[in-house]
C-alpha cells in the first residue's frame, strides 16, 4: 500500500493544449521580441493561435477530466499559505494535479496570454488599421494598447521563467519529473498523495462532446463580431487610390506619394519650390499647381490617423521635405544595406513602392513589404 | 527606267523618317516656324546635330543631371530611369509610338529638362534637331 503508483493525471487534450501554447507563444515571442515588423503576419498567427487555445482551455476547465478542471485546482488562500509553509520544510506533500502555487501560476498565465492577445489586436487595429478593431480604435488608443501589450509581454516572459523554475524545483522536491508528466500525462505518486487525491478531489470524466459543442458555440460568438469588425471601414485611413490628376502631374518621375505623408505646411513649401525640386526642375502650369496644392492641403497628414501620417506629421528633420532624412524613416530602414537601395528596381531610397506594395494607400502595412531581389 | 522609278521611291521611303505621323510632323513644323522666326537664315533641322546635343554633357544645369542621357541613357531604344526610380519609356518613336504626339507634354518636358540639364530654355532649333533625330529612331 505504501509503494508509489504511476497514474494518469493530465488528459491528452490538456497536454496538447500545453505544448501547442508553448509553440504559439514561442513563435509570438521570437517574432515580437527579436525580429522586425516584416514578421508581423507570423506574430499575429502565433497570437491568434494562442487566443484560440486559451479560449479552448477555459472550456476544458469545465469539461475536461479531473485535473483539467478549474474546480480541482483553484486553491483556497489557506491552501496557498499551507503550501508556502511546507516549502521551507523538509517533508512535502506531492500533488496529483497542480500544487496551489502552480495553480495560481496557471491561472495567471492564462490571463496574461488572453490580455496579450486582446491588446495585440488593439495595437493592430489602432496603429496599423488592421484586424477586427480597425474601425473602433484611434491611433492614440492603439499606442496605449501597445504599451500594455509590451508590459504584458515582459511580464509573461518573467512568468514563464518562474513557471519553468517552479516545475524544476517541484520535480526535485517530489522526485517526479513534472515536465515529462506533461508529455506522458502520468505522475508517480506515493500513498499519501494518492490518498489526498482521493479525499480532496472529485473525480470527473472528460466530456469531449460538450467541449466540442461549447467550442463551436464560442467560435461562432467570436467570429460574428470579428467578421463585422473586419468588414467595417478602418478609422482615419485615406482612400486607396490617389487623385488621377495628381498622379499624372507628380507620378511621372517618382512614385506619387500619398498626401498623408506630409503636413499641409510642408506640401505648401514643396509646391512653392518646384523649380528646384530635389535638384530638378519640376515646374507645373499655374492651373495644375493650384488644383494640386488644393488636393494636397485637403488630404495632408493632419487629416488621417495612419501610422505614417502621425510619424511624418511631427517631422523635425533639417531637410523636412525629404522623408528619408527623418529619424522615423531611418529607424525603420536602418538595417537595410545600401546595396538593396542600389538595385535596379529600387534605384533610390525615395522609391517606397519598390518594396511597399501598398505605398499608394499610405498604410505601409508590414505584411505588404516585399523587397525585390534585383 | 519605268522600273527604276518605283524602286527609287521604295529606297527613298526607307531612308526617310517614315515613323513620324501627322502629330509629330506638326510638332516639328511648329518648331521650324519658331526657329525661322528667331533666325531668318535658319536652314532646317539636322538629326545628327540633335543626336550630338542629346548625347553631350552640358554645363549650367543642375549638378545631378549634366546630360539628357543622365536619365534617358545613351540608347534611346531602351527604357530610361528617373533619379527617383521611375521607368521612362524609350525616347525612340519606333519603341514608343505615341511619343511627341501631345504638344503640351512635349513643351512641359523640354521646359523642365532643358532647365535641369542646361540651366536655360532650349531654343526651337535645338528642340527641332532633337525631335528630328528621335522620330527617326
Amino acid at each position: 500500500m505504501n509503494t508509489p503508483r504511476t497514474i494518469p493525471v493530465w488528459d491528452a487534450a490538456l497536454r496538447q493544449f500545453h505544448w501547442l501554447l508553448v509553440a504559439a507563444m514561442a513563435l509570438a515571442a521570437v517574432t515580437g521580441f527579436l525580429l522586425n515588423a516584416t514578421w508581423l503576419a507570423w506574430h499575429v498567427a502565433g497570437g491568434l493561435t494562442a487566443l484560440a487555445l486559451v479560449l479552448f482551455r477555459l472550456i476544458w476547465g469545465f469539461t475536461g477530466s479531473t485535473h483539467s478542471r478549474f474546480a480541482s485546482f483553484i486553491p483556497r488562500p489557506a491552501d496557498v499559505v499551507a503550501h508556502l509553509k511546507s516549502l521551507t520544510h523538509r517533508h512535502h506533500t506531492a500533488h496529483a494535479g497542480h500544487n496551489p502555487l502552480g495553480a495560481l501560476m496557471v491561472l495567471a498565465l492564462l490571463a496574461v496570454v488572453l490580455a496579450l492577445a486582446v491588446t495585440g489586436l488593439g495595437v493592430l487595429g489602432g496603429m496599423l488599421k488592421q484586424g477586427p478593431f480597425k474601425s473602433l480604435l484611434s491611433f492614440a488608443a492603439g499606442r496605449s494598447f501597445r504599451e500594455v501589450h509590451e508590459l504584458a509581454a515582459w511580464t509573461l516572459l518573467a512568468m514563464v521563467v518562474a513557471h519553468v523554475a517552479g516545475v524544476f524545483y517541484e520535480s526535485r522536491r517530489a522526485r517526479d519529473n513534472l515536465a515529462r508528466a506533461m508529455l506522458t500525462g502520468r505522475k508517480t505518486l506515493d500513498a499519501a498523495a494518492l490518498a489526498a487525491r482521493h479525499n480532496q478531489i472529485t473525480a470527473s470524466a472528460a466530456r469531449p462532446r460538450a467541449a466540442l459543442a461549447l467550442s463551436a458555440g464560442l467560435a461562432v460568438l467570436v467570429a460574428i463580431p470579428a467578421i463585422m469588425g473586419l468588414k467595417a471601414p478602418p478609422q482615419g485611413v485615406p482612400p486607396a487610390t490617389l487623385d488621377p490628376a495628381y498622379v499624372k502631374a507628380c507620378g511621372d518621375c517618382h512614385m506619387a506619394y500619398p498626401p498623408s505623408l506630409l503636413p499641409a505646411a510642408r506640401w505648401q513649401e514643396m509646391m512653392a519650390t518646384l523649380a528646384d525640386h530635389f535638384g530638378e526642375d519640376a515646374s507645373l502650369s499655374a492651373a495644375d499647381a493650384a488644383s494640386i496644392s488644393a488636393y494636397l492641403a485637403a488630404n495632408s497628414a493632419e487629416h488621417w490617423d495612419t501610422l505614417a501620417a502621425h510619424a511624418f506629421a511631427t517631422n523635425t528633420s533639417p531637410e523636412p521635405l525629404r522623408l528619408t532624412t527623418t529619424r522615423f524613416w531611418q529607424r525603420l530602414h536602418g538595417g537595410i544595406p545600401d546595396a538593396v537601395f542600389a538595385r535596379t528596381s529600387v534605384a533610390t531610397k525615395s522609391n517606397c513602392a519598390a518594396c511597399h506594395g501598398d505605398a499608394a494607400s499610405g498604410l505601409f502595412a508590414p505584411q505588404m513589404i516585399n523587397v525585390p531581389k534585383e | 527606267m519605268k522600273r527604276l522609278i518605283p524602286a527609287l521611291m521604295v529606297l527613298a521611303g526607307l531612308a526617310a523618317p517614315a515613323l513620324a505621323g501627322p502629330a509629330q510632323d506638326a510638332q516639328i513644323a511648329a518648331y521650324l516656324t519658331a526657329a525661322k522666326a528667331a533666325d531668318p537664315g535658319f536652314a532646317g533641322f539636322s538629326a545628327a546635330r540633335g543626336k550630338a546635343f542629346f548625347m553631350a554633357d552640358h554645363t549650367g544645369g543642375k549638378p545631378d543631371t549634366p546630360s539628357c542621357t543622365s536619365c534617358h541613357t545613351k540608347n534611346v531604344t531602351v527604357a530610361g530611369q528617373t533619379r527617383a526610380g521611375k521607368a521612362i519609356d524609350p525616347m525612340a518613336l519606333s519603341k514608343t509610338p505615341d511619343r511627341f504626339s501631345d504638344p503640351a507634354k512635349v513643351e512641359k518636358w523640354f521646359g523642365r529638362n532643358c532647365n535641369s540639364v542646361l540651366g536655360r530654355d532650349c531654343t526651337p532649333a535645338e528642340k527641332g534637331d532633337v525631335l528630328s533625330w528621335l522620330v527617326s529612331q
